[in-house]
């Protein structure tokens, strides 16, 4: 992996070359953070026999320092990081929780995050943290085929519900992650995979 | 434009004569006689400068396809023809359109006998409205040609020049049947007395249609008939004045049942019937003034196309939806040449044009308006240079006014060598759909307004409370920046420069000729118009409109090389190399801020510029070798024609929208296409022909394709044995 972009980053601008990759002059060391992945996390309502996206009832909500779903009941709290919903993904911030949660997007390859910044993140309000729309956040709408792809190298850095702060990349939006999704796709299934770091800012 | 060649064309002759085989013979004949040029200058063209040219004398790249190679090859309609020329591509988009120059079929304007054909859809004129059983020849400019033919004009210009009246009485039936029971019926006819003239040509033509891919329930060109009728009246009011009305009308009818899958998740058939009619009417007046320095012409355009669909469900007939699309074209124009000397022409024209459309998704009947006038003036300061300046300038009543200015330059550097050179502006203009749609659609809920109203829907859309507002301010939300570009929203244009030569020696057999054409082309487009944002709705879907933002270039090169032979063979070759990108993708690649997502593995990596493969749909390389055999003396022709497309992008697969992976390509292929055919007696002849004879599909990707296309025809002359035409 690191040998196949080491080109592509001598050829990037400076600053991203600066940005990047430089292991030595990164945060301090502190416990190494483990990547996990989720695959195909239902943020789905009753999916209707076409396909058609009919909208889930409630959130999917997902606590990243647990790696597990957290029942919709405990929204109103901190045990959640993020929710989904179709399109939609929450912080716990703002309009959406009571928490300290918050998030911005980031184009770089998932590697290249290695620290969060201490701030700069949004917060939910009627324009969530994560940007809606088709290229405005994560995700791309295609209307001809009505497909939903996670743009590649949108990294979402998240601040999570207790101020720790967490990297997730979307990979794929349909269940059971098809390298080519059709119309009969199931859509509203997450496969993604994120860094959590309960101490600090690194994140690899 | 029955204007008789003027003083350019008479300078060239002498190199005309020595290039052509044909013409060689008349060689030490003066060739300042009227009589012999008009006989013997058979390639001349029309639509580079809007006076009659020699086709090599002009400045800028022109190709041209003649009647007779047409018949030969066996084709039917516009496309048919198009598709096999050098450096076009057919394309499938609403319709089938032609890529020129790299750039998508809405930058190429398409006339019939210098009027435009109206009925665009999604920037698309379908090629295959165009029946040409009566095309005298089609003339190709390619580069921009806005600076005489105004918006469309951005990669060039496609002529189709119908056939004028005869001397005598003739005419001819034609019919024939292939694969798909695709029939085709036509008939023409003439009638020149010594005043008057008259041709009409009528056809039929049908198909059961073809289905690629039986699975999808629907099928890809369904059943259709169409019917074309096209006739001109030309009459001689005196030696100097000359009228003509020509008129053309056209009408399509389509049948198909789709499976519809409702929001329940309900599947069930709908029938879809469709027509299509397009008409249009065409005075013009013609007159010489004393002493032959000056003609002037009038002319009155007038042009409505019409569509409506019917969808009404199989099982009972019950209705589903309906739509419909109207749009008409009014231009009166004049146009006077002055030649005070042989060695110059100025060309000055005027002219205005009155656009309506009304539609199931317009408000009400919307117009654009537009008043122009263009100046040419060509120029040979030497014998040997040839120079064109023009410039035009159109006050179009909805968006800015449009200055197109273009020069050409022609030099005869050696007796068998050319160079030429142009650069231009062309322009586009925005359509209907962006200056005036008013769309929302019911199951998913998003809108889409037309720039032209844009400001005034969202300011509505905020005051009834149907956008979305921000809690903190309680403001509703607008993307102001977004929204004042689409309230301005102005033509697409390009800087377009074309620089080549042309190479014709004079070969020591006689039986024997060569020519070949090089040009190399960069269009720079800028403006380019895509939708965009301007605000969010309650109901958390987008309000769209338009906005200018994208750059784009073009740039390639065309070779072309004709070789006539020995006993009748002529042997053609072209190729096109071609690089078409989006200066943002570009841009953004350079900056390494482009990533793709391997679908299979969901790992992410780096796009490098090396990956970009540019825009989709073009082919970086395409070639065509043609043999066409000629024997008069047994009414025996043939042709056997080799198309390449080389690969070319179709669809983003790694999350990324560019081109930059090889499963984004679609496969290059070859069509072989042969025809033969034979005259029996003096009246009638046969024909038989393949297309696509190696039956090369690939359903998936090109609709197109139908695989192999058997034919065979039979044509019968009517009246006196036809002469040979004196044009």
């Amino acid at each position: 992996m690191y040998t196949s972009f080491r080109p592509a980053l001598l050829l990037a601008a400076g600053m991203l070359a600066l940005a990047s990759c430089n292991k030595d002059d990164t945060v301090a060391p502190t416990p190494a953070a483990q990547s996990q992945t989720v695959t195909s996390l239902s943020a789905a309502g009753t999916a209707s026999s076409t396909g058609q996206p009919i909208a889930a009832k409630h959130y999917t909500f997902f606590s990243l320092a647990d790696g597990k779903q957290v029942a919709y009941t405990d929204s109103n709290s901190t045990k959640w990081d993020v929710a989904f919903r179709g399109t939609t993904i929450l912080t716990n911030s703002g309009t959406s929780g009571p928490g300290q949660g918050g998030a911005q997007v980031q184009s770089k390859l998932f590697t290249e995050v290695v620290a969060a910044p201490t701030d700069g993140y949004a917060v939910d309000a009627a324009k969530p943290a994560i940007p809606t729309g088709s290229g405005q956040g994560w995700y791309n709408y295609n209307s001809t085929t009505h497909i939903i792809t996670p743009i590649a190298g949108k990294v979402l850095v998240v601040r999570t519900a207790t101020g720790k702060y967490a990297k997730l990349e979307i990979q794929n939006y349909y269940k059971d992650a098809p390298a080519a999704p059709s119309a009969t796709s199931a859509p509203g299934y997450y496969t993604f995979r994120y860094v959590y770091q309960p101490s600090g800012t690194a994140l690899q | 434009m029955a204007r008789s060649l003027t003083a350019p064309v008479l300078r060239v002759a002498p190199l005309a004569l020595l290039a052509s085989r044909a013409l060689a013979q008349q060689a030490g004949v003066p060739v300042l006689a009227d009589t012999l040029r008009r006989q013997h200058l058979g390639e001349v063209v029309v639509t580079a400068t809007r006076t009659e040219k020699a086709l090599t004398d002009v400045a800028i790249p022109v190709s041209v396809i003649g009647g007779k190679q047409i018949k030969s090859m066996g084709s039917l309609r516009l496309g048919d023809v198009l598709r096999e020329q050098t450096g076009l591509s057919l394309v499938a988009d609403h319709g089938q359109g032609i890529q020129l120059q790299g750039l998508n079929s809405e930058y190429t304007l398409i006339l019939v006998d210098g009027e435009p054909l109206i009925g665009r859809t999604a920037g698309t004129l379908d090629l295959t409205r165009v029946a040409i059983g009566n095309i005298q020849r089609v003339e190709v400019v390619k580069g921009p040609a806005s600076a005489l033919w105004g918006s469309d004009a951005l990669a060039g210009v496609v002529n189709i020049i119908t056939q004028k009246p005869q001397p005598g009485l003739s005419g001819n039936l034609r019919a024939r049947y292939g694969t798909n029971q695709t029939t085709d019926l036509s008939g023409t006819f003439n009638a020149g007395g010594e005043r008057a003239g008259l041709t009409v040509f009528g056809n039929r033509y049908s198909s059961a249609g073809y289905t690629l891919q039986p699975e999808s329930g629907t099928a890809t060109i369904p059943p259709f008939a169409s019917y074309t009728g096209q006739s001109r009246f030309t009459y001689s009011l005196s030696e100097r004045t000359k009228f003509s009305l020509s008129g053309r009308y056209f009408i399509e009818n389509q049948r198909s049942t789709a499976p519809i899958t409702s929001e329940a998740g309900t599947t069930a058939d709908v029938d879809l019937r469709s027509r299509q009619t397009d008409f249009s009417l065409n005075p013009t007046l013609t007159h010489r003034f004393g002493g032959d320095k000056v003609f002037a012409t009038a002319r009155l355009y007038y042009s409505r196309y019409h569509t409506q669909e019917a969808y009404t469900y199989a099982a009972d007939g019950s209705y589903y939806d309906a739509t419909y699309f109207t749009q008409s074209f009014l231009r009166p124009e004049v146009q006077v040449d002055y030649s005070p000397r042989l060695n110059q022409t100025l060309t000055l024209g005027a002219g205005y044009q009155r656009q309506t459309v009304e539609a199931t998704r317009y408000d009400e009947q919307q117009q654009l308006a537009n008043g122009y006038g263009y100046a040419q003036y060509d120029w040979s300061p030497l014998t040997k240079l040839n120079l064109v300046g023009g410039v035009r300038y159109d006050g179009p009543s909805q968006y800015a006014g449009q200055l197109s200015p273009k020069l050409a330059a022609r030099y005869q550097l050696r007796p068998w060598l050319a160079l030429r050179g142009s650069v231009g502006r062309g322009y586009r203009a925005p359509d209907f759909r962006q200056l005036y749609l008013n769309f929302s659609n019911p199951t998913v809920g998003y809108s889409v307004f037309g720039t032209h109203q844009v400001q005034a829907k969202v300011a509505q859309l905020a005051q009834q409370g149907q956008l979305a507002s921000d809690p903190a301010t309680g403001e509703p939300i607008v993307y102001q920046a977004a929204l004042a570009q689409a309230g301005s929203l102005t033509a697409e244009s390009s800087v377009a420069t074309n620089l080549g030569f042309l190479l014709e020696p004079k070969l020591p057999n006689k039986d024997f000729s060569y020519r070949l054409t090089v040009n190399a082309f960069r269009n720079n487009l800028q403006n380019l118009i895509e939708t965009t944002t301007v605000a969010l709705k309650k109901n958390g879907q987008a309000v769209f409109s338009y906005r200018n933002v994208t750059r784009a270039y073009t740039q390639g090169l065309e070779l072309e090389n004709s070789l006539g032979l020995p006993h009748g063979f002529t042997l053609g070759a072209g190729y096109q190399y071609l690089v078409a990108k989006d200066q943002a993708v570009v841009d953004a690649v350079a900056a390494g801020t482009v990533f793709r997502r391997d679908p299979t593995t969901l790992e992410t990596e780096r796009v490098r510029p090396g990956d970009y493969g540019g825009l989709f749909n073009r082919s970086r390389h395409s070639w065509n070798a043609k043999l066409f055999y000629d024997n008069p003396a047994h009414g025996f022709t043939a042709s056997l024609r080799a198309i390449y497309r080389g690969r070319y992008g179709f669809a983003d697969s790694n999350a990324n929208t560019i081109l930059d992976a090889a499963n984004e390509y679609v496969r290059g292929y070859l069509l072989l296409n042969v025809a033969a055919s034979k005259t029996l007696g003096p009246r009638l002849s046969l024909q038989a022909g393949a297309d696509n004879l190696t039956n090369y599909t690939d359903p998936a990707y090109i609709s197109t394709l139908a695989g192999r296309l058997l034919y065979a025809s039979v044509a019968i002359e009517l009246g006196k044995k036809p002469v040979a035409r004196t044009l």
